[in-house]
Parts: C-alpha cells; sequence; structure tokens
C-alpha cells in the first residue's frame, strides 16, 4: 500500500479535515435546498392567516381566519374540486386504455415502425400547446367538441400519452422472457400469464405512470381553459384567475387547498415515485 | 428444452393450415394495431393540427384553417404556392426578436442550472447514506406535487421586490436592492424548482445502477471525487443526462404557466407571447408562427436525443456481444 509510506498523522488530519468540509458542504446543500423548495410554499401558510402584512415586517402583524371563510364560503371551490377529480381519474383510466396495450406490443412485439411510433407519440411533447390549441380550436368547433367533457378529456389526454406508453413499456421490457415461458411450460395460457406473472412483475412501472397521468391531468391549466369554460372549471383554472383578480391571502387560501389532494397523493405514493420505473421509460430501445 | 417433451404438430385437416397462416398474420397485426393507438390520437390531435397550422403560417387560410383566420387580424395570404411573409413580419418586429432571444436563452440558463443542481443532488442521493440522504430525497420530489400554478404564484410572491424574502432580508440587515420576482432570471430560478423531481429521479436511478466495484477500483488507485465523477459516472450517466437536458429544455421552450406568472411583461417568453397574440390581439397566425418557430427548435433537440440514444443502443449491443464472445 502506498499510503504506508506517508506519515500516518498527516494523512489521518488531512483527511478528517476534508471530512468536516464534506459534512459542511453536505450541511449548506440541504439547508439551501430545504429554503429554495419550501420556503415559498411556507410563506404561502403564513399568507393565508395574515390579516395585516407590509413591507419591511418579516411576519403578519395580526392575523386571521376570516380568508378561510371567505373562500370556502363562496362558491368557487366545492364544484372546481369536484371537477378535478372526475377529470384526473378519467383521463389517467382513457389513457391507460389506449396506451397499455401499446405499451406491451412495444416491449415484447416486433412489428415495421416500432421505433417511429414512439417517436411519433413524443411529437406531442415537442409542439408547444398553445399553437397546438389555436389549430385545433377549428378541428373542436367542427367536431362540436367545444366546451364539452370529451372535449377537455381529450386535452388533457394529450399531455399523458408518453409517459404511459413509455414508462409502461419500459415496465414490460424489464419482465424476463424466461419468466412467461416457465408459466406457459406449465400451462398457463396467455391471459393467465400475463396477469399472474408479466403484470405483477411489471407493476411498479404500471403504478409510476399511472400517478404521472394524473398529476398531468390535475396541473392542466390552458387547454381546460381554452376548450372547458364555462362550464368546466378545474382547480389550477380557477386559480389562474384568482392569481390575477383576488386579495393575496384569499389566492393563498385557495393555493393551500389545492395542494392539499398533491400532497395527499405525495405520501401515498411517495415510494412509487423512487422506483427506477421513470427512468428506465426514458431510455429508448 | 421443452421441445423433446412435446408432441409433433398434428395436421389434422386441410383448414388448419389456414387458420395457422391467419394466426401468424394476426401475431403482427395485433401488436401493431394495438401500438397504433395512442399514435392514431396523436396524429388525430397533434399531427393534423400541426400540419394546419403550418399551413396557415405559410398563408394557407383556407380549408380547416378559414373558422381561424376569419377572427385573424393582420394575416398574411398566400393566393398561389406557399409564403413567408408572416415570417418575415416575425423577424421584422424588434420586440418578438428580443421575445426569441429570451426564450432561447431562458432556455439555455435553465436547463445548464437543473443539470448542475440535479448531478449535484444524485450524487448526494447515492453517496450519502444516513438521514441527509433520506431528508434530499424526501426534500427533492416535493415540487412535484405542486400545481404549476400554485408553485409559480408561491415563487413569485415570495422574491418579487418588497415580498417576503425581501423583508426577512431586511430585518436580518442583508442589502436586498435586486430580487427576481418578475424577472426572466426569476424564471429561470422556477423552471429550475419545478424540474428538480423529475430530473434527480433520472440521474439518481441512473447513478443506482453505477456498480460499486467501479468506483472502489477508481478510488483504488487514488483518484480524487472529481475525477471519479468526471471520468467514470459522467460518462456512464450520458444518455440519462441528455434524456434530462433534451426533456427539460423541450417543456421549457414553450412554456406558458411559469414566464406568464413569473415573468417580466417585456420581454416575454414565445409561449406567453403566442398567448397573448391569439387571445388579446386577435392575430393567430402570427401566434402560429411563433409555434412552429419553438417546434423547430425542439425538433434540433429531440434529434439529439434520437441520435444519442441510438448511439448508446450500438454501445451496448457491442458490449453485449464482446461479453457473449470472451465466454
Amino acid at each position: 500500500m502506498t499510503t504506508l509510506t506517508k506519515p500516518v498523522g498527516i494523512v489521518g488530519a488531512s483527511r478528517r479535515s476534508a471530512r468536516f468540509a464534506a459534512g459542511g458542504v453536505r450541511g449548506l446543500l440541504v439547508v439551501g435546498l430545504g429554503l429554495f423548495i419550501l420556503a415559498p410554499l411556507l410563506m404561502l401558510v403564513l399568507w393565508a392567516f395574515a390579516a395585516d402584512w407590509f413591507y419591511p415586517s418579516a411576519f403578519p402583524s395580526a392575523w386571521t381566519i376570516s380568508w378561510w371563510s371567505t373562500v370556502l364560503g363562496g362558491n368557487h371551490l366545492s364544484s372546481t374540486v369536484l371537477w378535478s377529480f372526475i377529470f384526473a381519474p378519467t383521463v389517467t383510466i382513457v389513457s391507460a386504455i389506449i396506451c397499455m396495450p401499446a405499451a406491451y406490443a412495444f416491449a415484447r412485439k416486433d412489428f415495421p415502425g416500432k421505433r417511429l411510433m414512439m417517436m411519433a407519440i413524443f411529437a406531442t411533447n415537442a409542439f408547444p400547446k398553445m399553437g397546438l390549441y389555436i389549430a385545433m380550436a377549428s378541428l373542436f368547433y367542427s367536431l362540436n367538441l367545444m366546451g364539452t367533457f370529451v372535449g377537455v378529456v381529450i386535452i388533457q389526454l394529450l399531455n399523458t400519452l408518453v409517459t404511459m406508453t413509455w414508462i409502461p413499456a419500459a415496465a414490460f421490457a424489464s419482465v424476463p422472457v424466461s419468466l412467461e415461458e416457465a408459466a406457459r411450460d406449465v400451462g398457463a395460457g396467455p391471459i393467465r400469464t400475463f396477469f399472474r406473472v408479466t403484470f405483477p412483475v411489471a407493476r411498479p412501472g404500471i403504478i409510476v405512470a399511472l400517478i404521472l397521468a394524473f398529476l398531468a391531468s390535475l396541473d392542466e391549466a390552458q387547454g381546460t381553459f381554452l376548450v372547458g369554460v364555462p362550464k368546466y372549471v378545474t382547480m389550477p383554472v380557477q386559480m389562474y384567475s384568482l392569481v390575477s383578480g383576488y386579495p393575496g391571502p384569499a389566492t393563498a387560501v385557495f393555493a393551500i387547498l389545492l395542494t392539499v389532494p398533491s400532497l395527499v397523493l405525495l405520501v401515498l405514493v411517495r415510494k412509487h415515485v423512487f422506483s427506477s420505473s421513470l427512468a428506465q421509460g426514458y431510455r429508448l430501445r | 428444452m421443452s421441445v423433446v417433451t412435446e408432441a409433433p404438430p398434428v395436421d389434422r385437416t386441410g383448414s388448419s393450415r389456414r387458420t395457422r397462416r391467419i394466426r401468424r398474420i394476426a401475431r403482427r397485426v395485433v401488436p401493431f394495431g394495438a401500438g397504433s393507438l395512442p399514435v392514431l390520437v396523436t396524429l388525430a390531435f397533434t399531427g393534423f393540427p400541426v400540419v394546419l397550422a403550418v399551413l396557415y403560417t405559410l398563408g394557407k387560410t383556407g380549408g380547416f384553417n378559414e373558422t381561424i383566420s376569419r377572427v385573424g387580424q393582420h394575416q398574411v395570404q398566400a393566393r398561389h404556392g406557399l409564403s413567408l411573409g408572416a415570417y418575415r413580419n416575425f423577424f421584422a418586429s424588434h420586440a418578438l426578436r428580443a421575445d426569441l432571444f429570451i426564450t432561447l436563452w431562458v432556455t439555455l440558463a435553465s436547463t445548464a442550472a437543473l443539470v448542475a443542481l440535479a448531478w449535484m443532488l444524485a450524487l448526494f442521493v447515492r453517496f450519502s447514506g444516513g438521514w441527509i440522504g433520506r431528508l434530499i430525497s424526501t426534500l427533492y420530489v416535493v415540487p412535484m406535487f405542486i400545481p404549476s400554478v400554485i408553485a409559480s404564484y408561491a415563487l413569485v410572491t415570495f422574491w418579487e421586490q418588497n415580498g417576503k424574502l425581501a423583508a426577512i432580508f431586511y430585518q436580518l440587515g442583508i442589502p436586498n436592492g435586486w430580487m427576481p420576482g418578475f424577472t426572466s432570471t426569476g424564471v429561470v430560478l422556477g423552471l429550475v424548482w419545478t424540474n428538480i423531481p423529475f430530473a434527480v429521479i433520472l440521474l439518481s436511478s441512473s447513478l443506482q445502477g453505477v456498480p460499486e466495484v467501479l468506483i472502489e477500483a477508481a478510488r483504488d488507485v487514488g483518484s480524487s471525487w472529481w475525477r471519479i465523477i468526471w471520468s467514470v459516472l459522467l460518462p456512464l450517466n450520458r444518455l440519462p443526462t441528455i434524456i434530462v437536458i433534451v426533456f427539460t429544455a423541450t417543456g421549457t421552450l414553450g412554456n406558458f404557466t411559469i414566464p406568464d406568472i413569473m415573468g417580466p411583461n417585456a420581454p416575454q417568453m414565445l409561449g406567453v407571447a403566442m398567448t397573448k397574440y391569439y387571445q388579446s390581439y386577435g392575430q393567430p397566425q402570427q401566434a402560429e408562427v411563433m409555434a412552429v418557430l419553438v417546434f423547430l427548435a425542439a425538433l434540433v433537440l429531440s434529434a439529439f436525443y434520437v441520435a444519442s440514444s441510438r448511439a448508446d443502443r450500438k454501445r451496448n449491443a457491442a458490449r453485449g456481444s464482446a461479453r457473449a464472445a470472451v465466454k
């Protein structure tokens, strides 16, 4: 070992100081990241209880809960939450029905134009959404989809196609073929093999795709506004009009209420999001 | 193999050959059909409108574009063939050139900052175990679950001029002359904030895949951490890094919500400008010109992604066959 030729004490000291410096950097990074990500959100919470808050005081000078009764008593909230939670599961399910068989086919079967088809789905991400909505307006008017439930579902669906195809495709591809063959050898039919072998192994990737589709639908504001207003106002659409037209604390209350469902979802699905399925999905095979 | 135990296929009747042929065709057609389902949706509601949009910007105002061109002002109409007039108008406008420039600048700056930060966080998640690693990996997913409208609102009210951050700085006696609220720098920070989860998940999960042996070996020959990152980890994670760059840059180029809520009134990013040109100024054609320009930039990035994932696939195939040869 080469380290033995050096005086041991110096190596120990330099290593200790290096470790100390690394610890400092690590601590700074954690604190910095925590402030960067959480501080704006925490300030929003304070804001929601502020009666008076003027620069340059760091905290509100008077507190109130009147903004909560204003928002909860108004008629904005319940219907927007309802619509959001009708659209998000609908879009997720429709997207799964359209994309899952395709994902399985992309992963397991070979047919002409496979890679081209996967790239064509990616095109939904590349063209700016607003440009798409303008061009789609003519199409939607002539198909009578403007202001309809189906129209909003189609708009939100477009944001989910890539994740719903690519990630499950990678998940299906990661199931060893030998496992399926073993099931077939002992007499399981193709359907039984799929549901008892392939699907359970691929499940983490499928769950990640479902979560991402659900979140994409919950997040979509621009297209839903253009197609859905005035009947279908979802939470982010309502939030958009509040940002420009309401007093700060009321907007903050609304923002907090709208974040609650997502945070519940975060707690429920946290461990799935960390699986490698998401990363695998974006590697083109 | 199971072939030995299996009975040879019995040719029962003449029609069995036909059913076998049908089955063989079905085996190719059914996957193709399944695969084409999302492609058809994409073609109908993205491909077709995009073709319409491109034709519209080139002066074709008839057909499906007639509805939109009836409400449009300052349109360039091509009587015969195609016209680049709408694009000429775009580049003749000083304000729109500034918008194009700021779009490219914000995309470049936010993607670069994101990749640097995400790499750092991914390295910490991979190599520092214990509570620090756990804390970081809890923190970085939070933005994924905050709707972007709410995130942009929270961020911009936090760091606007005379906002909460400025107030805290004032109380602590830190000079607070400049704040990122309603500036393009603020937009860059906001984009980094919202894109952190995607980037770190991608990078850290591919860092988990780097064999411990490789890092140990590099450390044994006395490589510094920087050297290990630069010559071991970075080359092995080239593709995930490129994926992060391409997907966030593509999303940023046409982004509307974040620059609209967090950005300045001028210059605007093109995602905001095209919305204003359509909704407020009644100029859908000019808006579509911007969309096509953004699309072209996104296509260049996508081509880069396709090329590098093809190179990666070839390299993996080569490595696989080399390994097979050694065995």
